[in-house]
């Protein structure tokens, strides 16, 4: 049967239950991507119902359709652009007075559309009673009382979308008027565009209203053709006249006439309860945002969070990590080819692996994360910790995902989706490296066990993350007071009511963060690790081998226990490799980058761990433990510190100057790939990328000198 | 809006911003006319968290200087009060 099919669109503000919604009606034919050329995520799905296929996309929750955040240009560019069939505007009932401003712009823009009440359940419980047939008439429109919560009403909705759309039924549309002297001015604007062809598409008056209420978006559309000449004496006009009688203007006037309808169709249509009672969330937030513990209560969380992403997920990456070890020793002996076997064990199984162990991590953080929003948490923490955050240009929603760098950039730089506004986003995105990250730990446990006692160690490695938070917050300053200057978001936030999240939204939204990584990310990851481990490789000597090889038929035939020659082919394996290593691109590019990084007592044997170390930051580690000819010991190296100790190369100086450099330069490709997505283009990233080595350097250099005099 | 202390009552009289934030907090419903009750203040200081219409919605003081208001009483603490009282008839249905 050939299905008639329906274009819905559901709008509504924040928090009015319009995801809930949404996955109720189409259950499990969902898919996700992005709006075009935002990181706004937009959700589809579909429903089939009777002899019709509803399709069925929701839109991100506004407030209103100006054109400020990014959040109202998508929904209003959806709406005029694609012209769905019929809007579903999503109301929080309890809510109903705020909730109604998205509902008059939608009548003023002359689109087909219903509202679902949602939250029925909760305006009965709290006492309040709505007319639904008078709200009807002074809408415009129909009104189905739902719960997505308990699944009330749903079916007479889907029923009202295919009246309304078969024009079965049909409640005469309103129209919302202004005070005289406005309308006088929409009508002669309105008039002047009707008889322009180009504006067909869009209603006159809608543009009108627009124009009146100064959108730059509309302004420019107009301001292309010579009607704009007229249009613009009108405007002028109107100006004056609001100046004059109201000692104001028409885009305040005009807001407070929206304000004044709603106003009256709340006083005519909706009874509350003498009393007020207090609620769950006035008793909750008595302790929560309480002057006294309101911080101890914000930091509980953010440790909490932190240490289930972390605590509980490093087993599992554990887990996954030697899951990957044994699919490479299961796949190592079935390769006879020694280059087929390198690519396929350190080239791709590493790589996926190395894309993989951050699942677990991901999907913890994303469970947390999704219920602090979900449950109206997020928007108390940002209060609460916003007056820090803004000294540094900062939001205060940037906090978590800050913190959460401590153990991960790559779910910290997803995390900032909470974030508005795109540059407040870049910025913090920017900054999250800075953090210092688990990988990094290895490092300074290595250089700071090797060179300090071990009591001072614990004070060099704190120092050192404490230089993380103090350049992270400096450079967010920095970036806010100059590339990224304009248009912070407005800290004009609600903080909603406290709701238990359904197990199945927190899920959804974890899960899909997981697929995102994987899909977008993944792919990019894997890439550069491949080329990495490409530089790290080749080219390849075959002297070098062929040196090998006599070596160790010389080891073979020469006096000595077996245990001796073991021993003595052990340590040429290792020469071997060093050698090998040094022969490579990335040994070249280590010895090419000497005279840069010698003045911050750096030789070209640190020079290649720092490239190899762009795979991920452990492997400067592993890398140094190949390079300075010793056994592979992994992250607890205590060989190579006794030798680290013993090289004189290697002073307290350098130690230092490598544990800083290692902080703040380049962070891992996993992080630049999530970088790169998030932020959309390359540019920033690569101008990220000079800033942060510059910087390192000149960081690493200002220790290492005063260092040299201090030690 | 700014000088305004945990517990007192406001109504608002005019909304002068910049552009953006100005059509924010119009948005967020706080016009010329509406009544709320300052709730508390965060515990650094700032931000503040105010009641209206039924909604708790919290902004900077940088914000709130832009919002002119008239102090229209005092309840001296932070609890929410009705809506019917205090939002819509008070002082919207006088004007």
């Amino acid at each position: 049967m050939q299905r008639k099919e329906i274009s819905v669109a559901l709008a509504g503000n924040p928090n009015c239950g319009k995801s809930s919604l949404f996955n109720v009606l189409t259950g499990a034919h969902q898919k996700v991507g992005n709006f075009s050329g935002v990181t706004i995520e937009k959700h589809e799905g579909h429903l089939d119902y009777g002899a019709y296929r509803i399709r069925f996309v929701d839109l991100p929750g506004t407030y209103s359709l100006t054109p400020y955040s990014p959040e109202e240009i998508v929904t209003r560019n959806y709406l005029i652009d694609e012209r769905p069939d019929l809007v579903v505007n999503v109301l929080e009932g309890p809510n109903l007075e705020r909730n109604l401003l998205l509902t008059t712009q939608l009548m003023e823009m002359n689109i087909d559309f219903l509202a679902a009440l949602n939250m029925i359940d909760e305006v009965e419980e709290k006492g309040i009673s709505i007319d639904v047939k008078q709200l009807q008439r002074l809408l415009g429109c129909h009104i189905v009382p739902t719960s997505a919560k308990k699944k009330i009403g749903i079916d007479s909705l889907l029923a009202h979308i295919v009246r309304v759309y078969e024009k079965n039924i049909e409640i005469r549309k309103n129209k919302l008027s202004f005070r005289p002297e406005i309308e006088e001015a929409v009508d002669a604007i309105a008039g002047m565009l009707k008889r322009e062809k180009e504006f067909e598409a869009a209603d006159p008056r809608w543009l009108a209203i627009k124009l009146l209420e100064s959108d730059r978006e509309v302004y420019h559309r107009v301001q292309q053709y010579p009607v704009w000449v007229k249009v613009e004496l009108a405007l002028q006009e109107a100006l004056r006249e609001a100046a004059k009688l109201y000692d104001s203007d028409p885009e305040m006037l005009i807001t407070e006439d929206r304000h004044a309808f709603i106003r009256g169709a709340m006083k005519e249509c909706v009874r509350f309860p003498e009393e007020r009672k207090s609620t769950v969330t006035d008793y909750i937030d008595m302790v929560v945002l309480n002057r006294v513990l309101g911080l101890p209560v914000f930091l509980f969380v953010v440790w909490a969070i932190f240490q289930i992403t972390f605590t509980l997920g490093s087993p599992l990456m554990d887990i996954l990590e030697s899951l990957f070890g044994a699919i490479s020793a299961a796949v190592e002996p079935l390769l006879v080819n020694p280059t087929v076997r390198s690519i396929v064990i350190d080239g791709i199984i590493a790589g996926v692996g190395g894309v993989l162990v951050f699942l677990p991590n991901i999907l913890l953080l994303f469970i947390g994360l999704s219920f602090l929003e979900a449950s109206g948490y997020m928007a108390r923490a940002a209060f609460v910790i916003d007056k820090v955050m803004h000294r540094f240009g900062l939001h205060g929603k940037s906090f978590i995902p800050m913190i959460t760098g401590f153990g991960c950039s790559i779910p910290a730089i997803m995390a900032t989706r909470t974030l508005k506004s795109p540059t407040d986003r870049l910025a913090t995105i920017l900054i999250i490296p800075f953090m210092s990250c688990g990988a990094k730990l290895p490092v300074y446990v290595l250089l700071a066990g090797a060179f300090f006692p071990p009591d001072v160690a614990a004070n060099v490695m704190f120092a050192v993350y404490l230089l993380g938070v103090v350049v992270a917050l400096l450079s967010a300053k920095l970036l806010k007071s100059t590339v990224l200057k304009c248009d912070s978001e407005p800290f004009v936030m609600e903080l909603p009511p406290y709701r238990w999240p359904t197990l199945h939204s927190v899920l959804f939204q974890a899960r899909l963060k997981a697929m995102m990584y994987v899909k977008k990310a993944g792919t990019l990851i894997l890439g550069a690790v491949v080329i990495i481990w490409a530089v790290s490789n080749y080219p390849h000597s075959d002297e070098i081998d062929r040196w090998a090889e006599s070596e160790s038929v010389r080891i073979e035939k020469s006096a000595g226990s077996a245990a001796d020659k073991k021993a003595a082919i052990e340590a040429l394996e290792y020469r071997t490799q060093s050698l090998q290593l040094q022969h490579s691109f990335a040994g070249r590019v280590g010895k090419v980058i000497e005279p840069v990084i010698k003045p911050i007592g750096f030789d070209w044997r640190i020079g290649i761990a720092l490239v190899t170390g762009l795979a991920a930051k452990e492997v400067v580690v592993s890398t140094m433990g190949t390079i300075y000819a010793l056994a592979d010991t992994g992250e607890s190296s205590g060989e190579l510190a006794a030798i680290l100790k013993n090289d004189p190369s290697f002073s307290r100086a350098t130690a230092l100057s490598l544990m800083v450099f290692v902080l703040l330069y380049i962070p891992c490709v996993a992080a630049i790939g999530v970088m790169k997505k998030e932020i959309g283009q390359w540019r920033p990233v690569l101008l990220y990328s000079v800033y942060v080595l510059a910087l390192a350097w000149m960081l690493s250099f200002i220790i290492y000198r005063s260092a040299l005099l201090i030690l | 809006m700014s000088e305004l202390q945990v517990g007192d009552k406001a109504e608002v009289t005019a909304v002068k911003a910049e552009q953006a934030v100005r059509r924010r907090i119009l948005d967020m419903g706080l016009i010329k006319g509406t009544c709320f009750k300052v709730l508390r203040v965060a515990p650094l200081g700032d931000p503040m968290e105010i009641f209206f219409k039924g909604m708790y919605l919290s902004l900077r003081k940088a914000e709130a200087e832009g919002i002119s208001v008239h102090k229209t009483g005092r309840t001296g603490d932070g609890v929410p009060m009705s809506c019917d009282k205090e939002g819509i008839t008070c002082c919207g249905g006088a004007k």
